[in-house]
């Protein structure tokens, strides 16, 4: 067994480091530690969020998802052909829900129940979904949602945004998922070794399902907030957010060959990304040199995470 | 004594995955005499053959990778850099012989970042790559500031103009890089290393095989390929921008996997690879021939890259079966 507190050593350095640019941009930025920014922060990485939150659970179970961000597209144009036949907003909001579980089960079914791998079959049902949420829309986009589904980004408990607050309350609920049920416990013993969890007796395929429905769901949620911030909807918004997802996770320091998941970390991840690239924003860094300076971020943080753990024997 | 071996070479290649591909191109070829009989047209198979020839450069390049049981999603991140680098340098009146090595020798040295990263700072391939792919496009697109790069030198142009019946330069390249990563691959000791590595870097350390080597052979080729891609690229389009290329890793990658290649590495074929370019590029031709709409197109690849993963994932199952019981015995 691996000791905790080592393993653990990635998100401290990830907080450290943003917490020292936090210092930084906020000497050179006024409006860096305003309420205001961190309301508009809070908005988008709420919709990382969910994605990160279900990511973590497909890399702890030794898998990777690289249909995510297809799935959110899938869910924000269903939300929006039914704003466009005029359903009611609970109506849409379930149709976008169920339209991201039924192309998570998709790939559930053929990574659980066939044994797939999974790499391969969401880079398939990656394109297969892009496929279908372009013919959904027929390649235009939705405008004209109704208020009560845009309501969503107006909502506020407290100066802090309603999406926000839904995206803790799902990590609590992701917490106690992975720690006190016996599917968590499953998740991690099938992505530590999966022949182990085969033997042992473990719902191999059931877990596996599970990880990509819950996945597939959370997407559709996504795609919901995503929609309800940017009031219109269309096939490719999802687009980053897969990749971003993936880093996020990794950033936290969860091995990306699985068998382990921690929701703070992931929290740590995915909230650094989005600190840091308002930060630079705010510091008149142009758009383009952000990107990549994340990405060096990504790169630094899991290099020296790799440093810290110190040589690991058998290194994929 | 004839047909009886005849019928042994049968039987052994029966299971093969290139085999079900062949099956699959055959049904296709089939559906498309009778659905769309000008397909077969000599301009028709042209357009098809030219299009393949930058994918199957780059996907000779990442079938090394994956067989080091690796995987490079900055790519398509590479084959932009190096294709706006070079029309810029010819732009600005730089012969064609400094440019073209100086576009080989930067794509071989992006792949070489990938190759540090993965193999001295140990990060995991896929993080490393999604990595530099972020820094690469990024630095890509503050220099480029969006701005498209209209016109190609004269001596590009040329490069990807059609001669000989319709083909161009990507075609012969394609086929001499074919020929020299089957040689490589099966002839030497660095392509036999990549095999042995990717199926276990622990057996392969047992047997002498640095880990380094192959890592570094598999990404630097993959980069510099992606370059030779990336001239036939800019070459074929006659104009570039920052975001060229966006994505085509994951074509790449569909077609290598779809050729059979198992992506925990180890086990790929160059055959495999160039009938996953032909399937996947017939099927997107065709789809164009019946003037079907872009998204199923999508829906066709991604329906067929799934066909290809099923396909290929039975004989694999039996393997793992078998290394289950060696190692639980």
């Amino acid at each position: 067994m691996k000791l905790r507190q080592s393993d653990n050593l990635q998100p401290v350095v990830v907080t450290l480091l943003v917490l020292f640019f936090c210092v930084y941009a906020g000497y050179r930025s006024g409006d860096f530690w305003s309420a205001l920014n961190w309301q508009l922060l809070a908005q988008p990485l709420a919709e990382a969020g969910f994605v990160s939150l279900g990511m973590m659970f497909v890399i702890a179970s030794g898998g990777i998802d690289l249909s995510a961000g297809a799935i959110v597209g899938v869910a924000a144009v269903t939300a929006g052909v039914g704003a466009h036949h005029k359903l009611p907003v609970p109506a849409i909001e379930v149709a976008a829900l169920i339209a991201g579980l039924l192309c998570g089960a998709f790939n559930g079914l053929l990574i659980g129940v066939l044994r797939l791998s999974s790499i391969l079959v969401t880079l398939g049902s990656m394109i297969l979904f892009s496929g279908i949420a372009l013919a959904i829309s027929d390649g235009d986009s939705f405008a004209g949602f109704p208020g009560g589904l845009l309501w969503w980004n107006d909502a506020a408990f407290f100066g802090v945004p309603l999406g926000f607050l839904l995206f803790l309350a799902i990590a609590v609920v992701a917490a106690a998922l992975l720690r006190y049920t016996l599917w968590g416990h499953y998740v991690i013993a099938v992505g530590s070794n999966r022949v182990a969890a085969r033997y042992s007796g473990y719902p191999v395929a059931l877990t596996l399902f599970g990880v990509y429905v819950l996945q597939g769901l959370l997407c559709g949620l996504t795609g919901i907030l995503l929609v309800a911030r940017l009031a219109s909807a269309r096939a490719d918004m999802g687009q980053g957010l897969m990749l971003m997802a993936i880093a996020a996770v990794v950033l936290g320091g969860a091995p990306i060959v699985g068998g382990s998941a921690s929701v703070i970390a992931t929290l740590v991840g995915v909230s650094a990304f989005y600190i840091v690239q308002n930060g630079l924003l705010l510091l008149d860094v142009p758009p383009f040199v952000q990107h990549a300076l994340t990405s060096v971020l990504l790169l630094v943080s899991v290099a020296t995470g790799n440093l810290l753990r110190g040589k690991r024997e058998d290194q994929r | 004594m004839k047909s009886s071996s005849g019928s042994a070479w049968l039987r052994a290649n029966f299971r093969r995955h290139e085999t079900k591909l062949a099956s699959l191109l055959l049904l296709l070829g089939i559906a498309l005499a009778v659905a769309a009989p000008r397909f077969f047209s000599s301009a028709s198979l042209a357009l098809l053959v030219r299009s393949m020839g930058v994918l199957l450069i780059v996907a000779a390049g990442m079938l090394n990778v994956i067989l080091a049981g690796g995987i490079d999603v900055s790519a398509g991140a590479i084959l932009a850099v190096v294709s706006v680098l070079m029309v810029r340098l010819g732009n600005h009146g730089l012969p064609a012989s400094v440019v073209l090595p100086l576009a080989l020798l930067t794509g071989a040295g992006l792949g070489a970042v990938n190759a540090v990263l993965i193999s001295e700072f140990r990060i995991p391939p896929i993080i490393a790559t999604l990595g530099t792919a972020g820094l690469f496009r990024g630095l890509l697109l503050e220099w480029t500031q969006g701005e498209w790069e209209s016109s190609i030198p004269a001596w590009l142009n040329s490069i990807g103009s059609p001669r000989w019946g319709g083909l161009d330069a990507s075609v012969l390249a394609a086929v001499l890089v074919m020929l020299a990563a089957a040689w490589i691959l099966h002839r030497t000791q660095i392509g036999r290393a990549l095999f042995r590595f990717g199926d276990s870097p622990v057996a392969a350390a047992r047997t002498g095989i640095s880990p380094r080597q192959p890592i570094y052979f598999a990404y630097i080729s993959l980069g510099a390929l992606t370059a030779l891609g990336a001239v036939f690229y800019a070459a074929q389009l006659g104009a570039v921008q920052g975001s060229a290329a966006n994505g085509y890793e994951l074509t790449v990658i569909a077609a290598v996997v779809l050729g059979g290649a198992d992506i925990l590495g180890g086990r790929g074929s160059l055959l495999g690879t160039f009938l996953g370019v032909l399937l996947l590029c017939s099927l997107q031709q065709a789809l164009v021939l019946l003037r079907v709409a872009t998204f199923w197109q999508n829906i066709a690849t991604g329906a067929i890259v799934l066909l290809g993963v099923i396909l290929s994932a039975a004989p694999r199952r039996q393997r793992r079966l078998i290394l289950q019981q060696s190692t639980s015995a």
